[in-house]
């Protein structure tokens, strides 16, 4: 089964046995039992997320679009929060008119419970096409509608041919997965589907093959994982070496999304975000892949664009693109490396960017005491020996946690760092110990290639220079677990099936 | 019957049941439902509240059940127990209040008896049914204070006739009830009133656990909290009085005055209190003088939000500013009688005055009311609002685009400030008011 056939998309502990639960070294997690390890639990556990938002997030940034969240009234309330970031996201990007994104509660209510909200949703589709004449209409399943039964594909399929407007519909109720990742996958199937495979001028031809002398086009995945900057970046790297780039699919429209079927190469920027999208446009199209592989840090942007340069015979120009970056950005971060020599890090983020970034850290001499990754899958394990390998064997301690900042205080606590970069929400955690703090992804900053090797330099040592705001606020802060919580093992609530 | 609606203002029953606990000093919430509710539910709160944030037991550390499809087809009361056991063990606070999701309502949990388990063992654990179809935040808010004026407060403590309890605030629903809060209870504390505010950061649980002893509750609202208020009665013996959210020199004069009259506070205070806090006001205001009437600073008033703040802030233009408010919304979802409640409370403004009213959730459904409205004007120069000013929320910003009117937001979602403690209530709240109303209007020069 992949993305084409997938009537709903399987949730990631199933699709690629991805595990949520599990701490202990770095050094072990190659060697656990995959079907063990997804099956872990945690006998307390903090709020998640669920599918929806990831999911959300993705499609409230397709432009002209109604997104309708059929449930009750609180499912989609986030959108509020991701508005703010899209709105910057279109300043970044010079459309500072560009409409708020635009989405609909079905509000369903104690009386749609008992009779069901099919009619609901079918109303609202409709009034929704007439008064606002979207380009796309997406509609959400979440978890109310889906216990009481409502048939999501049998309103859809009922309605499309009433209306003249692409009609995207996903399944992400919070319940049926504990791997929130699994939003990804469903947008895109959402956008697949909606855009290409019922698309009312039906999937778009397969391409020929490039005619001699023409510029290889290559889609570039971009989901929530790069800010403008970063794009800009890739696409001035990959321009250098006569490669053109489509970016997508966040911010795109149907017709952008329609021309990723006729790229000739397919660039994930994060294998845990893509490989559903990736999969599919390689079997249905034929269209090759890169996937295993994010461009931040010298080694890995190395291995990125010399993977890509491959597919086209463009490794001479790749490499001498290489020689000048790196001879170029080590003299830019040479005034730097001082300040960061043997400076202790922790990360915290999903798990490949967590991986990736702690190898840019080492490149910058410094040493990965602890990581924590929001859930493990494959694509990450050999990156922790990797990492290891790099700091001559030492090991650190990971956590395999869906936030649980129960667990990351407990553990930095033990592991003392001197510095945290986490990802948004992950921050304040180690900044209320007092840690100096950096944003392991805003969408303002550079992180890939090698502008962002340069700017993440640059940041660590300012943070390091003066942390006074974390530092006077862990003075000021009270403390919300027992003290008996932090003489126990950070995992200590962690079950795990075979124990 | 219940329609769709663009872009809510509020999250559900869950949200708003969430958010309050969050706000109590040393309470921490148990969310019994599917992984994303709860971040759901204070994700949108804690942006769309002047980027309240988060502290240390909500957000992503608000204990949660994540229950999943096994639970949803075999029942989650076992792996709720385990949660609350192991909150208890981990989590530090002096109250855990067990709320839940859609879900687990219609699963039907039977979560009052797993709760009523840790109880018996004399744990401080309460809970409520807050299962997010059953209304908005407000609702939510309602049946969290049922479960603790229920299940929290203690019974049978003797009346303190000086000391009162504040109701009717859903955090971030009121973006400023932190400040507006404190504010009251300064001005209270100015005529020897007690007042219990539960829902700031300097509040001590045992206030609330003691909140029986209070001899008056004062609800900010006419519909939210009331139902909290009655149960609170029949529980505990305290009556109620709903009043609207005092701002600016006129309507909190006469609060003042209400309220000592039914404290028996003395004359020679209260004159005195309003004396000196009307002159913080004027005195301040009285320089202004010449920039207000050169410049014609006199709007139209379109007022937008919730059934406090419409109140609230037409009151506070039409009072003390002197503009003439226009037309107003009600966004909440409100039933038959508390709408009219919300009607009643507003003709209590002039009939000239009077902005016309309407109940809608939908902002894009405003905007059409709005226009329908302003169709009706004989005018011929299309302009019969001219100058017009919108006080509503960050929502509202297209609608007052399209009339060209100023714009200030002060209703929930607020994404372009960060709230702390400013605040609208009092007379300093309504100095607040005016000074940032004013400043949207010199913000170009
Ligand atoms: S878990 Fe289900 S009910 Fe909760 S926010 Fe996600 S989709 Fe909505």
């Amino acid at each position: 089964m992949g993305l084409k056939e997938d009537k709903i998309v399987p949730g990631r502990e199933e699709r690629v046995a991805a595990c949520m639960a599990f701490g202990g070294c770095a050094s072990g997690i190659g060697k656990q039992d995959k079907i063990c390890l997804k099956n872990n639990e945690r006998g307390f556990s903090q709020a998640g997320l669920c599918q929806l938002l990831p999911t959300l997030g993705m499609l409230l940034t397709l432009p002209e679009t109604a997104v309708i969240v059929h449930g009750a009234i609180g499912c989609g309330s986030t959108g509020f929060g991701m508005n703010t970031s899209i709105r910057l996201h279109h300043l970044l990007r010079g459309n500072p008119n560009a409409k708020d994104s635009l989405w609909f509660s079905t509000n369903l209510d104690e009386s749609d419970v008992v009779h069901g909200g099919e009619q609901r949703l079918e109303e609202t589709i409709l009034a929704v096409n007439e008064k606002y004449k979207p380009k796309s209409i997406i509609v959400m399943h979440t978890c109310t509608p889906s216990i009481i039964g409502d048939d999501l594909v049998g309103v859809i399929e009922k309605v499309r041919p009433l209306i003249d407007t692409s009609l995207l519909y996903s399944h992400c109720e919070g319940f049926k997965t504990k791997v929130w990742a699994t939003g990804y996958d469903v947008a895109f199937h959402a956008m697949v589907h909606g855009f290409i495979e019922k698309d009312k001028d039906g999937p778009p031809p397969k391409k020929e093959g490039r005619k001699p002398g023409e510029r290889p086009i290559v889609n570039v995945i971009n989901l929530a994982s790069m800010g403008k900057p970063d794009e800009v970046e890739l696409e001035r790297l990959l321009n250098a070496i006569g490669i053109d780039v489509v970016i997508g699919p966040n911010f795109a429209d149907r017709e952008t999304i329609r021309r990723m079927t006729q790229a000739d190469l397919t660039v994930s920027v994060c294998p845990t975000h893509d490989d559903y999208l990736v999969h599919y446009l390689n079997t249905e199209y034929g269209i090759p892949c890169v996937l295993k592989d994010m461009p931040i840090g010298l080694e890995n942007t190395r291995r990125w664009l010399l993977d890509i340069a491959g597919n086209f015979g463009l490794e001479n120009e790749a490499l001498a693109l290489i020689e000048a970056e790196e001879a170029k950005v080590k003299k830019g971060v040479e005034k730097y490396l001082p300040a960061l020599k043997g400076i202790k890090v922790f990360l915290s983020a999903g798990e490949f960017r967590a991986l990736v970034t702690g190898g840019l850290f080492q490149e910058l001499g410094m040493e990965i005491v602890g990581l924590r990754s929001y859930h493990h899958d494959d694509f990450g394990t050999e990156f922790y020996d990797r990492l290891i390998e790099a700091q001559k064997g030492k090991d650190f301690p990971i956590d395999i946690a869906n936030f649980q900042p129960f667990e990351l205080v407990n553990l930095l606590k033990k592991v003392d760092p001197d510095l945290f970069c986490g990802h948004v929400f992950d921050n304040a955690w180690a900044a209320r110990l007092g840690y100096p703090t950096i944003t392991i992804f805003r969408i303002f900053d550079h992180y890939v290639g090698y502008r962002g090797f340069y700017e993440v330099a640059k940041k660590a040592v300012r943070n390091l220079r003066n942390h006074a705001f974390n530092a006077k606020l862990s003075q000021n802060v009270p403390e919300a677990y027992r003290k008996e919580w932090y003489e126990k093992s950070p995992f200590a609530y962690i079950k795990s099936e075979a124990a | 019957m219940s329609t769709h609606i663009e872009r809510p203002r509020y999250q559900c029953a869950l949200g708003g049941a969430l958010v309050t606990i969050n706000s109590i000093e040393r309470a921490v919430a148990i969310v019994h439902s599917a992984p994303g509710c709860a971040a759901s539910a204070d994700g949108a709160a804690t942006v769309g509240g002047g980027y309240w944030g988060t502290t240390l037991t909500d957000g992503r550390a608000t204990p949660s059940t994540n229950i999943l499809e096994r639970e949803v087809i075999f029942g989650g009361e076992d792996r709720l127990a385990e949660q609350i056991a192991a909150t208890l063990e981990v989590v530090d606070a002096d109250v855990y209040a067990v709320i839940t999701g859609c879900m687990t309502d219609i699963i039907g949990d039977d979560v009052r008896a797993v709760v009523g388990e840790f109880r018996k063992h004399g744990k401080p654990v309460i809970v409520a049914e807050t299962g997010g179809f059953k209304g908005d935040s407000t609702v939510g808010a309602d049946f969290i204070w049922e479960a603790i004026i229920t299940q929290f407060v203690e019974k049978g403590l003797e009346k303190d006739p000086k000391l009162v309890n504040l109701f009717g605030f859903v955090p971030a629903q009121d973006v400023f009830w932190r400040g507006n809060l404190l504010e009251i209870k300064r001005l209270l504390g100015l005529l020897g009133i007690k007042a219990n505010t539960f829902l700031t950061p300097f509040d001590d649980l045992k206030d609330l656990k003691e909140a029986s002893r209070a001899s008056l509750n004062i609800v900010f609202s006419d519909v939210h909290g009331v139902k909290p208020a009655e149960v609170f009665e029949f529980t505990h013996g305290t009556p109620f009085v709903s009043e609207p959210l005092p701002i600016g020199p006129t309507a909190t004069e006469e609060f003042l005055r209400r309220i000592a009259a039914q404290l028996k506070v003395d004359d020679e205070t209260l004159e005195r209190v309003i004396a000196d806090e009307k002159a913080y006001y004027y005195r301040f205001i009285n320089p202004l003088t010449d920039l207000f009437t050169d410049q014609d600073f006199q709007r139209f008033g379109v007022v937008i939000g919730n059934a406090n703040y419409t109140f609230a802030v037409n009151r506070f233009i039409a009072d003390d500013l002197g503009w003439i408010p226009y037309f107003t919304a009600v966004t909440d979802l409100l039933n038959e009688e508390q709408k009219q409640a919300v009607a009643k409370r507003l003709e209590t403004i002039p009939a000239d005055l009077r902005p016309k009213l309407i109940f809608e959730a939908d902002t894009d459904r405003i905007t059409e009311r709005l226009n329908e409205q302003l169709a009706q004007e004989d005018d011929p120069y299309g302009t019969p609002i001219s100058p017009a000013f919108v006080i509503g929320s960050n929502l509202d910003r297209p609608l007052a685009a399209g009339l060209k009117a100023a714009f200030w937001g002060v209703s929930y979602p607020i994404t372009n400030r960060i709230v702390t403690d400013q605040f609208y209530a009092g007379f300093r709240g309504g100095l607040h008011l005016v000074t940032e109303l004013i400043s949207v209007l010199v913000s170009n020069r």
